[in-house]
């Protein structure tokens, strides 16, 4: 990307943060969780995420949607923190904050879209890191929700030249990273890392999201990269891509990624990766609920009961 | 353009009906599931799980094997002196009514998409414009005229100037007999799009569909017992192998022998295709496993080439 655009870019995501649906919680929040789990202060956590009725209504609908299951009747922020867990709290918030964050702008692409493809591939990443034995299955979750952070930021920085981008990968049925390449110059991966650093998420994330197309350049030291473009290309052959099909095949065994994943998932050299790839095909329906739950716009205040 | 109609077909959304499904499955039919998967690599995930228990529910109520619950069933399945019979009788539940033209379309448009123009492009350069297809295990013919009539809809664009030809084989003479009339009803042609129905079928007796000859000519059907090594000899050179929902009636054995079969009579990069739920996990580790939109397809290495990163 040329340095013009490059600015031309900065300028442009400089204005999408400072629109007024920006996540006011989120950065408080990040820093919150980011301490060791016995400092977290649970009420603390209770607090801010009641803090927005909107985001604490769409918390609660995610906690109890089946992809989440374990909290299912779930009527209280409190209750349903206590049975998530932090680390899920902390990818719920995420999900809630960016759809709160996107929710008021102007988008290139459905927003469903990007959403089903977000949250499948955040399920996908970290159903694949526990068959694994992949040390950070959360991790792998957070990693795989944020990883095109940079399609929304294409999204709302150039509304209407993305709209041709994704209309035009959309029709020759080729990656959308190739087609905004070569329309733009430079792919979401580019512009969502601007973003993440803008945001300050922590770099591990930030590398998946610059290089989750490129493995190869990205830091050997961080197998979160690999993982999510694995679970990246599963997700767009398996119906939870981009909104279109591919047309190009992948052989994953001889993938880059591949390798380099198996020094830090030991099982997967003798993976079953057919069968992990047909058991995908559970996750559709229910990425597909939890979407709707996201896109749920009436919050219901009979079952909310927000925590004091 | 029948490429419209099939895109449309893919892109269809998941059923809504998932969350019913989802209901208070026994835990015990995740272990028929297992035992199903390591008996004949037929696998259900959660969400065709249910299609799992309503074969089992079937048997059950069928009078054929005595067992009121799933737990019993499990037992009939492992006891020494039934489980052979009633583990063939309940593949043949599964695959019940499997059967129509125009089953697999994600197996159709990845050929269409991806597989031919690769093909193609490769084939040019040699100037080979011949394509063989083998569909083994093609019962009562749904699979061999489907391929042969979208392969003749391909030599309109694609594959101009290409001939094909097609080996449509099963151990079964009934149906080869039956797949030779090429005579189906409406729930054979559920699928099958309008253009191709127009284009390749007449009308028969009672309204039912009758296939062209054009396109019976295309393909040779013929009875082979996939486990006569001396006739699997002479099946060389097949760019395309289809095999579905046949290799869950083998036992490891035979079917390792056999899949070596297939793949020796593959050409180098060559496809074989299996069911939507079979896996040659610890069957074959030779073929590469490769995903294609909805759908993956096994392919032989071409040994003159790397593969590609």
């Amino acid at each position: 990307m040329s340095e013009g655009l490059r600015d031309g870019l900065r300028k442009r995501i400089e204005k999408v943060r400072t629109l007024p649906s920006s996540p006011a919680v989120l950065k408080p929040l990040l820093e919150l969780l980011r301490l060791e789990p016995e400092q977290i202060n649970l009420k603390k956590v209770v607090e801010l995420v009641s803090y927005d009725k909107t985001i604490a209504a769409q918390c609660l609908r995610i906690a109890n949607s089946p992809l989440y299951g374990r909290a299912r009747g779930t009527e209280s922020i409190q209750a349903a923190i206590m049975t998530l867990g932090i680390q899920r709290v902390e990818d719920i918030l995420l999900t809630c904050c960016l759809h709160k964050f996107s929710s008021g702008a102007k988008w290139a692409t459905e927003p469903e879209v990007y959403w089903r493809h977000s949250l499948g591939c955040a399920a996908v990443c970290r159903e694949l890191a526990e068959r694994i034995d992949f040390r950070d299955p959360d991790k792998a979750y957070l990693a795989g929700l944020l990883h095109d952070l940079g399609i929304l930021v294409n999204s709302l920085a150039y509304p209407i030249e993305y709209k041709d981008v994704v209309a035009q990968a959309r029709e020759h049925g080729v990656p959308l990273a190739e087609e905004e390449m070569k329309d733009l110059g430079f792919t979401h991966a580019e512009s969502g890392s601007i973003l993440a650093a803008t945001w300050q998420l922590p770099p591990a994330i930030t590398e998946v999201i610059a290089f989750h197309h490129d493995v190869e350049r990205a830091p050997a030291d961080n197998p979160l990269v690999a993982l999510v473009h694995i679970g990246d290309l599963l997700c767009r052959y398996r119906g939870l891509g981009y909104g279109y099909e591919e047309w190009r095949s992948v052989e994953l065994a001889t993938d880059p990624a591949w390798e380099q994943l198996t020094k830090y998932g030991p099982r997967l050299a003798s993976m079953d990766l057919a069968r992990f790839t047909m058991d995908l095909d559970a996750f559709l329906p229910k990425v597909q609920q939890l979407v709707e739950s996201v896109f749920s716009t009436k919050v219901e205040h009979s079952t909310v009961e927000i925590s004091r | 353009m029948a490429g419209e109609v099939l895109n449309a077909t893919l892109s269809a959304k998941p059923a809504p009906a998932a969350k019913e499904r989802e209901e208070a499955i026994d835990p015990v039919y995740l272990r028929i599931r297992d035992l199903v998967y390591q008996t004949c690599g037929i696998y259900h995930s959660d969400e065709k799980l249910y299609l799992l228990v309503a074969a089992c529910k079937r048997r059950m109520t069928s009078g054929g094997v005595k067992a009121t619950s799933a737990k019993e069933y499990l037992d009939a399945l492992t006891s020494i002196a039934y489980k052979e019979a009633e583990r063939r009788a309940l593949l043949n539940e599964i695959t019940i009514g499997e059967t129509c033209l125009f089953r697999s379309m994600p197996q159709i448009n990845a050929l269409k998409n991806v597989l031919l123009p690769e093909m193609a492009t490769e084939r040019a350069k040699i100037g080979l414009k011949k394509l063989k297809v083998w569909s083994a295990g093609c019962s009562t013919g749904e699979e061999p005229y489907t391929l042969a009539m979208f392969l003749m809809e391909q030599q309109e664009a694609l594959l101009k100037g290409w001939t094909f030809e097609i080996q449509a084989t099963d151990l079964n003479d009934r149906s080869v007999e039956t797949a030779k009339e090429g005579v189906y009803g409406d729930y054979a042609i559920r699928n099958t799009p309008d253009l191709y129905k127009r284009k390749y079928f007449v009308v028969g007796d009672g309204g039912k569909l009758k296939v062209k000859d054009e396109v019976k000519a295309k393909i040779t059907f013929q009875r082979l017992n996939l486990n006569d090594d001396s006739r699997m000899l002479f099946m060389k050179g097949m760019d395309l192998i289809f095999c579905c929902n046949v290799l869950i009636y083998f036992d490891m054995t035979s079917k390792k022998r056999v899949v070596q079969h297939f793949f020796s009579n593959l050409m180098p990069n060559g496809c074989f295709f299996l069911g939507h739920a079979e896996s040659l996990f610890q069957v074959n580790d030779q073929f590469r496993l490769v995903h294609l939109p909805g759908t993956t397809v096994y392919r032989k290495p071409d040994a003159g080439k790397a593969s590609k990163p």
